[in-house]
């Protein structure tokens, strides 16, 4: 169009001559159309004749005697009748089998006269099109064509990249999952993405996105803390596809350790997943590790966000504090899950949700929730076990694995919960329930949601396995350490 | 060097005129045969719809020739093939013609462009 703008001058007659072709062929049509309605007129006439004419066994009529005259006659024979069936073909019968040949033939006009109709209508509608284009080349007809130039913006704005907005539950880039791995203090970073392997993710981002759905499903009842999971779990998610093999009980075993780091980072998400994806799967995320590990995520802004468990608790406090940030109005005591519970009764210091030392005895502090004794912390420590159980050993290897890392955070283990104030369902105290047989071979990957929890447990655990056994209790210890 | 190449231009012309020519009257042979066909079908099934009891005559010349009704489909089937075979052997035959003249085309506008270049040559010098 626009080039019909520019060259006015050329455009308007290519397109005029186009309209007038146009409609040289629709006349053509409608003269054709017209010349078979008469055949048609003409054959309904004959089948009246013919239906007429076998009533009398003779007809006295007015015959034509050259072009000028005519002569009394008598037609006789009325009812033999000879047909033309064309192409020098001639049939002798009956009136009645000429009507029925008049009958066919009408049928073939019939269908002829369509397929006129039809050319003609969409020649017409072409007609219509290249009348429209003229009119739009030569700007009459009120067609105007508004065209915006597009240069150098894109330069300006966007630093040659393209945004995309981030939905709260996408799947996170693989380039961020990338430098994860490269990045994790944990375990063995160097990890290479076989072919397996990248299979076994597909499958593990799959169940993650089912998921994801439940998720949101349960958003109903959990609104505060997907809120702001939300925000996180985009952060989180960089890393949180890695963390979903764990679940599928996948990968490598050295990996375990990193995924497994990752999937307590992760488990801000995973604390409303795991509620649900208790559910469904037995695995989930929830590996949550009580200790802070500290990790550089590849956040979607493509910022590098240097992950530490202590951070991320602040950031959620201060998240909470702030209404969050993720713009989800963040109602004053509104419990939609356990965790937020447990956010009740968790004391700030220097921005730090520090969850409350318990005021419970060492040993039973492990069974106990954060200080408060409520039903509600009772309930959630139940539910807590639930997941735990299958997840406890999984925290116990993983925070052996990061003892390393993790041991700066110190965090006062006071509060078991506080994995809890992370959307993580998750406490240490489900660890001591569970004994789990950590001899079960390790499969290093599986299909996902096939597996049962203990297995999946097994397979994450095994390269743990006997370091779990002797530093269950340790291992808890040191993660309440840690958080305090 | 411009004369020549216009000599070479008008034969080029009148041979793709030729050309032109023969595709339209292998068309119009074509739609005739088309014609034929559609009219043969037609009584084909008008020869269907009728019975032996009646008398079928073929025109040949001032003469109406009695026929039988079986010899009569069956000398029409044959005609149908026959037209079916002519149609196919014009189409082919027209696809030919086709790239004939597409060639011939194509080097009509380069002797064209030449031409044009040569005269543009030509003005330059003069």
């Amino acid at each position: 169009m626009a080039e019909e703008n520019k060259t006015k001058i050329e455009a308007p007659q290519g397109v005029n001559r186009l309209r007038v072709e146009h409609e040289k062929v629709v006349k053509g049509c409608e003269g054709q159309i017209q010349h078979w309605e008469k055949v048609k007129g003409d054959y309904e006439v004959l089948q009246d004749r013919l239906k007429t004419l076998p009533d009398k066994v003779s007809h006295d009529v007015m015959v034509p005697f050259g072009s000028l005259a005519f002569m009394p006659g008598k037609l006789v024979h009325t009812n033999e009748i000879t047909v033309l069936l064309g192409d020098s073909w001639f049939a002798k019968c009956s009136a009645k089998q000429a009507q029925k040949l008049v009958e066919h033939r009408k049928k073939h006009v019939q269908s002829v006269l369509d397929d006129l109709q039809k050319t003609r209508n969409n020649f017409e509608a072409r007609i219509g099109f290249t009348q429209d284009l003229e009119n739009l080349s030569d700007s009459k007809g009120g067609l105007v064509d508004i065209r915006e130039e597009v240069g150098g913006i894109e330069d300006i704005v966007s630093n040659g990249k393209r945004r995309v907005a981030l939905k709260p539950h996408s799947k996170p880039k693989m380039e961020a999952i990338v430098k994860i791995e490269e990045e994790e203090e944990v375990g063995d970073r160097t990890r290479v993405l076989s072919e397996d392997e990248l299979w076994a993710r597909l499958d593990e981002l799959e169940a993650q996105e089912e998921l994801e759905e439940k998720l949101d499903r349960s958003d109903a009842a959990d609104t505060n803390g997907n809120d702001e999971m939300t925000s996180s779990s985009e952060e989180e998610k960089n890393e949180g596809d890695r963390p979903d093999e764990i679940p599928k009980g996948m990968t490598l075993g050295p990996v375990n350790t990193c995924l497994v780091n990752g999937i307590s980072q992760s488990t801000w998400e995973g604390g409303e997943e795991a509620e649900d994806v208790g559910d469904l799967l037995p695995t989930i995320h929830f590996v949550h590790t009580v200790e802070p590990k500290k990790v550089r995520i590849n956040t979607g802004k493509n910022t590098m966000l240097k992950f530490s468990e202590m951070k991320e608790q602040k950031q959620h406090a201060k998240r909470k504090k702030n209404g969050n940030s993720n713009g989800h109005s963040h109602h004053g005591p509104n419990i939609t899950s356990p965790m937020d519970i447990y956010r009740l009764f968790v004391d700030v210091k220097n921005g730090e949700r520090v969850p409350r030392k318990s005021i419970l005895k060492s040993r039973s502090r492990e069974n106990s929730v954060c200080s408060d004794t409520s039903e509600g912390s009772a309930a959630d420590f139940e539910e807590r076990r639930m997941f735990g159980r299958t997840l406890s050993h999984d925290d116990n290897t993983y925070s052996d694995t990061s003892d390393g890392v993790t041991e700066e955070e110190g965090s006062p283990a006071g509060n078991q919960n506080q994995p809890t104030s992370r959307f993580q369902a998750f406490s240490d105290t489900v660890v001591e329930k569970e004994p789990l047989p950590l001899s079960v071979p390790h499969l290093t990957i599986s299909p996902p949601a096939l597996p049962t929890i203990p297995e999946r447990k097994l397979e994450e655990v095994a390269p743990e396995a006997p370091q779990e056994a002797p530093k269950r209790v340790s291992k808890f210890k040191a993660a309440r350490l840690q958080h305090k | 060097m411009a004369e020549a190449i216009q000599k070479k231009l008008q034969s080029e012309l009148e041979k793709y005129q030729q050309m032109q020519k023969d595709v339209s009257k292998s068309m119009s042979a074509r739609q005739k045969l088309e014609a034929q066909l559609t009219e043969n079908n037609i009584v084909k099934e008008e020869l269907d719809l009728l019975d032996s009891e009646n008398t079928v005559y073929k025109l040949i010349g001032p003469v109406l020739v009695k026929q039988d009704l079986e010899e009569a489909k069956a000398t029409v089937a044959k005609r149908l093939q026959y037209i079916n075979g002519e149609i196919q052997r014009y189409e082919t035959l027209l696809k030919d013609m086709e790239k004939k003249s597409d060639q011939h085309r194509e080097v009509l506008s380069s002797l064209q462009q030449e031409y044009q270049k040569a005269q543009g040559r030509a003005v330059g010098k003069v």
